[in-house]
């Protein structure tokens, strides 16, 4: 009798094995490479993804090789895609920021040159900004087609928090540590920072040392002079950004904050802290996480000018834009030139305005009115379209094997472990390619 | 564990060779699919290791032989240097808060009283969690501006748990008893209630007080399972990293970067697999070290005839 | 038998059920209100309108795909251990011979490889095998992995049978198998449920091996749609909390109906 029950007991064991097998072989290969007729589309998950998701159905409508959107969560997004770009599981078209983020790949020679795709339809380049465009060129190849939109830093405020202390959108330095002090006053945390994510705390350092030595610096640091760090103007951006943090800018617990989880966003949001550096992206979620917030309360301007600085005032850091670029190896290459002419159709451009993006198409400028707020849009426009210098954010600038160490100093000189002496040392020990 | 060290059994097994008679003996064949498979899976993958830490390898092309390159540069590595001794903090720290917690609440849990059995139930509940789940927890709990922090700043202060050495490694060791504890505590009411109720019923006819009886008694009796769980924590505490990833990302700076997390990150934020592989290979290297000490000292081998005893 | 009851045991019985509770209470008491009431009152407040919103829009976004996943992943690997594990600590407990002390020893040393240190190889090997972002690549390294500790446990309990009993049966002159089968099996039930509960365990709240070795929505596993979720939606603690309590509910319904099993099956790993 027991011993019955313990073989029906094994013998389910091993149905369900086999079940549980044979279930995930299919789960793997629906997903899993191309398949009859699909190509995929990978792309970073967040809240711009439902403008994708859009563009994706409209070209299914019409194509008989349909296209799969995947998405990797942001933070995981750059590590996924190097885990698998060379795997059978890679996407035939994924997302990317230009430049450093996919040099590697063309070295590995996985991608396509878009040149032929461009020689068959001139739009593909023609329809987008130049200056844009040229930063997916590696070697004098086109390498990408911008998508999403381009995202410089602002400074973004809670007005009535502002209003509320007096102040207004500081525009000089002096202005900026004069709000410091003032709302330090009112126990506000004067600038919320998500430090913890470390990312954030990197802005501040780029917008510091375009303003005080010019992008010519970091330029020439990249370039492999690695003795920029240890100029006159380093150690001065250094000494500033070091003031700011002492006067108790950012609070004494920014380190266990982050942005990613929302809780720099929340801060601001509900009035317990004035200001917030971060891309322009921060409007959308702010648009998802504090809907009426986003509408009524939300102010920004641009990162104030700094006296006596050799940098433009109208520089600009951030990220240029984001790009698709495509896989030598896929297998629909005709379908997938047809699926990126519409990222500078009407319909790409409009969606994307009113989420908050900005496209940089050469189209753009007719849609700024149909935005989710135009003055935003317009506001961003005019920056980006004005400014002599759009700095890449530098741990994209920088290959990917650099940029643990480069957030871990960051955010050490922030924390006072490491002085400006440890900092440049620090900098200087990266790898530059 | 304190079972398979037991010689009970084969002191007992051979008069019946003598006796001749023929039992059948199971052969090689029937530990093979296990053998194959914790070869292919476990061991393989570890040889594996050890060749391409003598790699320069980016995930994208072949692996390429670098020689001793991986190994000179974990030499000079003080974040490498520092992460062991991290790894090795956090492991202790748990074992020293972990062991005398659940030692005295699995003793007093192996007590059958109704409103223990009700306690215990609910002290058995975090075991039920992925440490995913418990990290993701206890992140939101202790959020400095909108968790339980700030509204008990008379003990947090300013909250800025993740911010400082000393606190983040706290906050790691205790989430890492918070999840752990149950389970050995469990482990313990076990080997308590097992505990032959003669020992105690002898002593209290001596008279012995409550506390002489634990310290004589219960504890001497609990020690082979007291080594078990040590290896346990050991090797769980070397390999934490869930609640590092999700807790503190090693930070700040590199102050929680313990060597499971440190190699992580080399291999898949920074695509060095084989400086990431050099690191994996030391860690095994001290977990394997760590466990045999921690059989030789606590007398793994005069296990036996403790347990010969009973 | 008389006994003086502890207090002082039961007053840090106390504090550690407090340790315990308060963090269940707040997660329960999040997930039970909306975002903005949880903002404004904080973590410590009792819901005033409760809803179960948060748990509707985590079954929307996929938590129910996932769930199923993660029952697949478990039922295999504890497939796996049951079909491997009997047989080998059969083997080791009875068979005389170099080779199966040895493999004895491969498990013994198997304990402490931490599956972290594998995980570069893995990935290598896995993505090699093209089961990369599939479920079975998921399994088979969790299975593993649960195998040494399922090993030294089963064998620990098979050594505990008598060989009066094996004798018995070889005088009727059974086989091995039949040793097995009518024999050892039956005598090790014990061990047999802390083999399935320990490796159920490991392979439901596994996270490593999926977060590397998988990608797309449709392999994602629970733990791996919790991390997700945090990076997504960190904001939303109410829907985050809610998840989690979504992650361990079929275990805690588990939990409530065999307790005993569970709980008797968990002491088993220390030994007896």
């Amino acid at each position: 009798m027991k011993k019955r029950a313990w073989l029906s007991r094994a013998a389910a064991g091993g149905v369900t094995l086999a079940l549980g097998l044979s279930l995930a072989a299919c789960g793997g290969s629906s997903s899993g490479s191309g398949g009859s007729g699909t190509f995929k589309v990978l792309v970073y998950g967040d809240a711009s993804n439902k403008v994708e998701k859009q563009i994706v159905d409209t070209f299914n409508k019409t194509s008989k090789v349909k296209a799969v959107l995947q998405t990797i969560p942001g933070a995981d997004y750059q590590q996924k895609l190097q885990t698998i770009i060379n795997t059978k599981q890679a996407p035939d078209v994924f997302f990317n920021w230009g430049g450093g983020s996919i040099a590697p790949f063309v070295k590995a020679g996985l991608l396509m040159p878009l040149d032929d795709f461009i020689a068959k339809d001139p739009n593909l380049k023609s329809k987008f900004l130049p200056s844009v465009f040229n930063s997916a060129v590696v070697d004098g190849k086109s390498y990408g087609i911008p998508m999403r939109g381009t995202q410089p830093v602002l400074l973004f405020d809670n007005q009535k928090v502002l209003s509320d202390a007096g102040l207004t959108a500081p525009k000089t330095w002096d202005d900026l540590l004069n709000a410091v002090k003032v709302l330090k006053a009112k126990h506000i945390t004067p600038i919320a920072l998500g430090g913890g994510d470390q990312w954030p705390t990197l802005m501040w350092y780029e917008y510091m040392y375009d303003r005080i030595a010019g992008p010519g610096l970091f330029e020439k640091a990249m370039g492999g002079d690695k003795s920029a760090w240890d100029s006159d103007d380093s150690r001065k951006a250094l000494s500033q950004l070091k003031q700011l943090v002492d006067a108790g800018a950012f609070g004494s617990n920014f380190d266990s904050v982050k942005y990613t989880d929302g809780g720099s966003v929340a801060l601001v949001a509900q009035g317990k802290a004035g200001f917030e550096l971060m891309g322009s992206w921060y409007y959308s979620q702010q648009q998802q996480d504090n809907p009426d917030f986003a509408k009524s309360g939300l102010g920004y301007s641009s990162f104030p000018t700094v006296s006596g600085g050799k940098g433009d005032p109208n520089d600009v850091v951030g990220n240029t834009n984001n790009f698709y670029s495509v896989l030598k190896k896929t297998k629909y290459p005709d379908a997938v030139a047809q699926f990126l002419k519409l990222q500078y159709s009407d319909e790409f451009v409009k969606a994307q305005m009113a989420i908050g993006n900005l496209p940089t198409t050469t189209n753009t400028q007719n849609f700024l009115d149909t935005s989710a707020s135009p003055d935003y849009s317009k506001f961003q426009f005019n920056l980006v379209k004005s400014a002599p210098s759009f700095q890449l954010s530098w741990d994209q600038a920088y290959p990917q094997t650099a940029s643990e160490a480069m957030h871990t100093a960051v955010q050490e000189f922030f924390d006072g472990k490491i002085d400006a002496d440890g900092f440049i040392k620090a900098m200087q020990a990266l790898p530059t390619s | 564990m304190t079972t398979f060290a037991d010689t009970r059994v084969e002191r007992r097994r051979r008069p019946a060779r003598r006796t001749g008679a023929t039992v059948a003996r199971p052969g090689f064949v029937w530990a093979a699919p296990a053998t194959l498979f914790f070869l292919l899976f476990a061991v393989l993958p570890l040889v594996l290791v050890a060749v391409l830490s003598f790699t320069d390898w980016d995930g994208l092309g072949a692996p390429q032989y670098a020689g001793l390159d991986n190994w000179k540069a974990l030499i000079h590595d003080h974040t490498m240097i520092q992460s062991l001794w991290l790894s090795v903090l956090i492991t202790v720290l748990g074992v020293a808060v972990q062991t005398p917690l659940s030692i005295l609440l699995g003793v007093w849990a192996a007590g059958h009283q109704r409103n223990r059995a009700i306690l215990s139930a609910v002290y058995f509940v975090p075991l039920l969690l992925s440490a995913t789940a418990v990290s993701i927890l206890w992140r939101a709990l202790l959020d400095p501006n909108f968790g339980v922090p700030s509204q008990a700043r008379w003990l947090f202060g300013d909250g800025n748990l993740f911010g400082k050495q000393a606190s983040a490694i706290g906050v790691l060791v205790f989430v890492g008893a918070w999840q752990y504890t149950p389970f050995h505590t469990l482990i313990y009411q076990g080997a308590a209630r097992a505990i032959p109720q003669v020992l105690y019923q002898a002593a209290q006819i001596d008279g012995a007080s409550t506390v002489r009886q634990f310290w004589h008694i219960t504890l001497p009796q609990l020690r082979n399972t007291m080594i078990t769980s040590m290896i346990l924590m050991v090797v769980g505490g070397l390999t934490t990293f869930d609640t590092v990833l999700i807790l503190t990302q090693g930070g700040p700076g590199t102050d929680t970067t313990i060597s499971a997390y440190y190699m992580y990150e080399q291999a898949f934020k920074s695509f060095d697999f084989g400086g990431g592989s050099a690191i994996a290979l030391v860690l095994v290297l001290v977990a394997t070290v760590i466990s045999l000490i921690v059989v030789k000292v606590s007398g793994y081998d005069k296990m036996r005839s403790s347990s010969e005893g009973l | 038998m008389k006994r003086r009851p502890n207090y002082l045991a039961g007053l840090g019985s106390l504090v550690w059920l407090f340790l315990i509770g308060l963090p269940l209470y707040v997660m329960l008491a999040a997930t039970l209100q909306d975002r903005s009431d949880y903002a404004a009152n904080g973590p410590l407040a009792f819901p005033k309108h409760i809803t179960l919103h948060n748990y509707t829009q985590d079954f929307s976004n996929g938590f129910g795909h996932f769930f199923l996943n993660t029952v697949l992943v478990t039922a295999a690997v504890v497939a796996i251990v049951l079909l491997v594990i009997p047989p080998l600590s059969y083997a080791i407990v009875r068979s005389r011979g170099p080779i199966t002390t040895g493999v004895f020893r491969l498990f013994l040393l198997g304990l402490a490889i931490p599956a972290q240190a594998v995980i570069v190889p893995m990935f290598y090997v896995i993505s090699k095998a093209g089961l990369y972002d599939n479920l079975i690549g998921v399994i088979l390294p969790t299975a593993a992995f649960s195998l040494p500790v399922c090993a030294l446990v089963l064998t620990g309990v098979m050594r505990d049978i008598t060989s009066d009993l094996y004798e018995a049966m070889a005088m009727d002159g059974a086989s091995p198998s039949r040793v097995f089968f009518q024999l050892v099996l039956p005598l090790s039930k014990g061990g047999l449920s802390t083999i399935v509960v320990f490796s159920a365990l490991q392979a439901w709240n596994g996270f490593l091996f999926p977060l590397v070795l998988t990608q797309s929505d449709s392999s994602k596993v629970i733990t791996l749609g919790l991390f997700n979720f945090q990076t997504e939606h960190g904001i939303d603690i109410p829907g985050l909390l809610a998840a989690v309590v979504l992650s361990m509910l079929p275990i805690f319904i588990v939990y409530l109906f065999a307790r005993r099993a569970l709980v008797q099956g968990l002491m088993g790993v220390g030994g007896k």
